[in-house]
């Protein structure tokens, strides 16, 4: 569903001058799969998945999602995708129901279909007592609720989560990380970035990790333990990034 | 390009303004219901200030009253003044507001009067009180009636007639219209409070949301939705132009209630009948429109431009004090635009919207200044759009 090749992006940076953000990038991720791409602040996860949402360009490479190339055809992978990050906020003057209908009308969907859609996902995410309640009113639990209704409401094959679960309580992280495994099992082909190791552990069907905008290594936590002398994913990670620091 | 996009952002925009206190606050508590009463209380206080100014008898010294007995006693009959006779000519007392103005006649008045020679009085006052003001008047009244007397003694000593001293008469009539007068008042003011309210209306919005979008991260949403970037900026920027005119107009609506409010209580205006036609409101309105655009692309264009609300406006506050400046130049008496500064956006707007109100329609500077902003607005919202397609403006951190 998701097919990265050679996926490099140069900044031009006024102070630092030429950065490389990501540099040649290679993964896929398929229906029902979890791809976790796990690194430390600054490692190009923000920068990979901006591109894979069509935000910004890449300088080099080929990104298809669902057989439509990002650069080629950004507004056909627009529909094809729903994004969520820990940055992206919600209009505090909206109640859920009405940004949930907002975000149906920009995704180009017919009223009829806003409407049934909302209703049924207002009840899958338990959110039905608040749903008219305006937004500056809401817990952090219930914003990150409505995060990701509005991030589903156009039924996307395809869901770019960047760190969702950050600045959230241990209770609301469990939620969301409930949520994206029963999107998983609902066949959706899902991009999960983050740098919290025990997260990658229990949710990511294959993990890429990336460290100084480089991929050093990707497969299953099997795989990896395989390849390593440890059994613990962050210990394994820690071993990952000392090969790769000794190999430069 | 779909309008039906454009529509979404535009009536999302509008939904989040107008549910935001503060724009409330802005566009209709401040001008419909402070402006109305402050500027009552303020003819209020001025009315009741002038009344207790006027009904309060004036104080005053008179120094070398023994050299004039006659003029002495012409201010004494004065209802109003109060004479205290003190030969000391000490100025404190007037600055410590005991007294209310000083009268010195010199020692030479009688002797000047009879060789039928000029006299200098000196009158000593304090032009920043209101009641010292209005004993010099007093005193002025008192003298102009006295000297009127010795002419007229003077007159008669030659035998000659009062209309000898009015060879000529020349009797005033006023032709303006009253469309004209009620235009040379609204001229002086009125651009300059369009154009500000202009900005200030379109200011809060453009900044909220463009640079607030950015701050509060609900900007990338919007990028990863079928609406293109062209789309979004256009619906938003439409979205500004409609709250910067309703607050125009609100704050119009508010300025004259408040200046009328003020204005009926401290005693009325006079001269002024409001009149003013539909074909010269029609003109203003296709001067103001693109001055409303011109305003909200450029705001727009800024917000875009900044990474945070606090960023946005301190690079607005430049261009705000540039729009006071130019609105000031406006309200300056006997400044003429020539044929090029019509090019100039804000400026052309304020003295087209001058001559309109005079009753003047000159269709080369209607037409300048329509196609200059309309030009200037257009490459402001290009810039805004090109703007929002960088990913180093969108994502600057």
């Amino acid at each position: 569903m998701i097919q990265v090749e050679g996926l490099t992006k140069i900044f031009n940076d006024k102070k630092r001058g030429r950065v490389v953000a990501v540099n040649n990038l290679k993964f896929n991720c398929r229906k029902g799969q979890v791809f976790g791409l796990l690194g430390p602040n600054g490692a190009g996860k923000t920068t990979t998945l901006r591109i894979l949402a069509t935000m910004i360009l890449p300088t080099k490479g080929k990104i298809m999602v669902n057989g439509l190339d990002v650069v080629e055809e950004p507004r056909e992978v627009r529909k094809q995708i729903g994004f969520l990050s820990s940055e992206t906020g919600l209009y505090d003057r909206f109640t859920p129901r009405e940004t949930v209908e907002f975000f149906g009308r920009i995704n180009g969907m017919e009223d009829k279909i806003i409407k049934k859609r909302t209703t049924e996902i207002f009840h899958n995410l338990d959110m039905e007592n608040f749903q008219d309640v305006r937004v500056n009113k809401l817990s952090t639990g219930m914003k990150q609720k409505l995060s990701i209704a509005r991030s589903i409401i156009h039924n996307p094959p395809v869901l770019i989560l960047d760190e969702p679960t950050v600045g959230l309580d241990i209770i609301t992280a469990k939620t969301v990380v409930e949520y994206v495994k029963s999107f998983r099992d609902q066949g959706k082909c899902i991009i999960y970035s983050t740098h919290i190791m025990r997260e990658a552990e229990k949710l990511c069907d294959t993990i890429a990790i990336i460290h100084q905008s480089n991929l050093i290594a990707q497969g299953t936590l099997e795989e990896l333990k395989k390849n390593s002398s440890s059994d613990d994913l962050e210990e394994i990670f820690f071993e990952l990034i000392d090969q790769g620091e000794n190999s430069e | 390009m779909s309008w039906k996009n454009i529509r979404l952002i535009f009536i999302k925009e509008l939904v989040g303004t107008i549910r935001d206190k503060r724009t409330i606050i802005a566009m209709i508590i401040i001008p419909l219901i402070f402006f109305p009463l402050l500027f009552a209380g303020i003819g209020y206080f001025s009315k009741v200030g002038s009344i207790k100014s006027e009904e309060a008898d004036s104080k005053i010294i008179i120094h070398g009253a023994k050299f004039s007995p006659q003029l002495v006693k012409h201010l004494q009959d004065y209802e109003k003044i109060e004479v205290l006779i003190i030969e000391d000519d000490s100025p404190s007392k007037l600055h410590n507001g005991d007294i209310q103005a000083v009268l010195v006649i010199p020692q030479d008045f009688i002797y000047k009067i009879e060789q039928e020679e000029p006299i200098k009085l000196i009158l000593k006052y304090d032009t920043t009180e209101a009641k010292s003001r209005i004993a010099k008047q007093r005193i002025n009244q008192v003298i102009e009636k006295y000297k009127g007397e010795i002419l007229l003694q003077r007159l008669s000593r030659l035998d000659l007639q009062e209309e000898f001293l009015t060879p000529l008469i020349l009797q005033e009539e006023n032709m303006a219209t009253a469309e004209k007068m009620t235009g040379s008042f609204l001229a002086v003011l009125l651009p300059y409070l369009i154009i500000i309210l202009i900005f200030t209306g379109a200011m809060h919005t453009a900044v909220d949301i463009t640079a607030g979008e950015k701050e509060r991260g609900t900007i990338a949403t919007l990028l990863v939705s079928q609406i293109s970037r062209l789309e979004i900026v256009l619906g938003k920027c439409f979205a500004v132009m409609l709250i910067s005119f309703i607050s125009m107009v609100l704050g119009l609506i508010g300025l004259t209630l408040a200046f009328l409010s003020g204005a009926s209580i401290a005693g009325g205006v006079e001269g002024v009948q409001f009149g003013i036609s539909i074909s010269t409101v029609f003109l203003l309105f296709l001067v103001l429109f693109p001055l409303v655009g011109l305003a909200s692309a450029v705001l727009v264009m800024v917000g875009i431009f900044a990474r945070n609300i606090r960023e946005a406006s301190s690079y607005i506050t430049p261009i705000y004090m540039l729009t006071i400046f130019l609105g000031i130049i406006s309200i300056s008496q006997g400044m003429e635009l020539t044929g090029k500064m019509f090019l100039v956006p804000v400026l052309n707007s304020s003295f087209v919207f001058k001559e309109l109100l005079m009753g003047k329609i000159y269709w080369s500077h209607i037409m300048t200044t329509f196609s200059a902003n309309i030009i200037i607005a257009g490459i402001a919202l290009f810039g805004a759009t090109r703007l929002f397609g960088k990913e180093e403006v969108l994502f600057r951190s």
